[in-house]
């Protein structure tokens, strides 16, 4: 390999956090193991994180009630549009019914779907700073980054921080 | 020097809306505080709508929960600290808050269910939170309700391991709405 391809190998492997680049209002974790996240959606089918091994994902804590969140959702639904398909986004909502989770989504984001905590001790357990709250998961099932309150995920340094941590590799 | 100067304009950069203004956050300054005393009403609409029991809402009804909003805008670390925190009535007495042990040791004996005591929880503002450069926090800290108006002493660490200069906050003139003030 040419010392050209190297650099380039290098560069596809660099997210924005290793190039000191994170957007605002992200900060990185110490790689902590996450805790155990096994919830159903509104259908009722499980999501299990540790059947998510192997890739990033993306965990976001939310309530109806809590106002930076209902202004971050649409910032959400149009970034799920688009992210990249390696990147799982896994939602939690925090102590709702699932009446009340119903009508709310199906009014401000129907295309996003979310699991229930119905009596909030996952979210308790997770320890999110405030709601909204995101956590980036890397593929060994670790704690990452963590997004301070609600970020607009649809705009240009979000987007490329979320493809960074699932880069093409080109042979 | 530059440190010194620093935290002047960090001081000074401070925007303090009192309740009875309009809610505002000013985009061009480094930190934002806003405080804005809630009525029994607004308090019962929000958790009976979440569906809390009755004997809750009437607990709750009976508190001044004052709805705060703060945003560190700054480049450094800010300490929330409630500890540090002290709300004084007009005769100049501490006003004691209600803390998160005494809501769970109520809601306890109570019987309120976990999702309540959950969603209570999070509409609380944090006891601690080291604020990162531009992280929001919001939420009520709750009190027994004050005779009359009151004011609130806030101070505020800085720095990653508190090594900057303290801030200090007095918001004057605070009431709880829907109580007889004097």
């Amino acid at each position: 390999m040419t010392a050209r391809g190297l650099l380039l190998s290098f560069l596809l492997c660099v997210t924005p956090a290793q190039a000191g680049t994170l957007p605002e209002g992200l900060i990185k974790l110490d790689g902590r193991p996450a805790s155990t996240l096994k919830l159903a959606d509104l259908d009722g089918k499980t999501t299990d994180l540790g059947a998510l091994r192997g890739q990033w994902v993306m965990v976001h804590f939310w309530a109806s009630w809590c106002g930076p969140c209902r202004r971050e959702l649409p910032a959400i639904a149009a970034m799920a549009q688009t992210k990249p398909a390696a990147l799982a986004l896994v939602m939690v909502n925090t102590a709702e019914t699932e009446d009340e989770v119903f009508a709310f989504l199906a009014s401000v984001a129907p295309a996003l779907s979310t699991l229930l905590d119905k009596d909030g001790q996952v979210t308790e357990r997770w320890q999110p700073r405030g709601l909204p709250s995101t956590f980036f998961v890397d593929p060994r099932g670790r704690l990452r980054y963590l997004a301070l309150g609600g970020r607009p995920w649809d705009t240009g340094p979000y987007r490329h921080f979320l493809a960074s941590l699932t880069p093409e590799r080109k042979n | 020097m530059i440190r010194s100067l620093y935290f002047a304009l960090f001081s000074a950069a401070l925007i303090i809306v009192p309740a009875t203004a309009p809610a505002h956050a000013d985009e061009d300054r480094d930190i934002v505080l806003h405080a804005s005393p809630r009525t029994p009403d607004q308090i019962a609409a929000f958790y009976e709508a979440r569906g809390f029991p009755h004997a809750a809402i009437e607990t709750l009804t009976q508190t001044c929960f004052v709805t705060v909003s703060f945003h560190n805008r700054s480049g450094d670390v800010v300490w929330l600290e409630l500890s540090r925190w002290r709300f004084v009535d007009e005769h100049g007495r501490e006003v004691k808050r209600r803390d998160r042990a005494h809501w769970n040791a109520l809601w306890e004996k109570l019987g309120v269910p976990m999702a309540n005591r959950s969603t209570f929880g999070w509409t609380q503002l944090p006891e601690v939170r080291d604020l990162q450069p531009s992280e929001p926090v919001g939420g009520n800290v709750a009190l027994p309700p004050p005779s009359g108006r009151f004011r609130l002493e806030a101070r505020f660490a800085t720095g990653a391991r508190k090594q900057g200069k303290d801030i200090m906050v007095t918001l004057d003139d605070l009431s709880c709405p829907g109580r007889d003030v004097k």
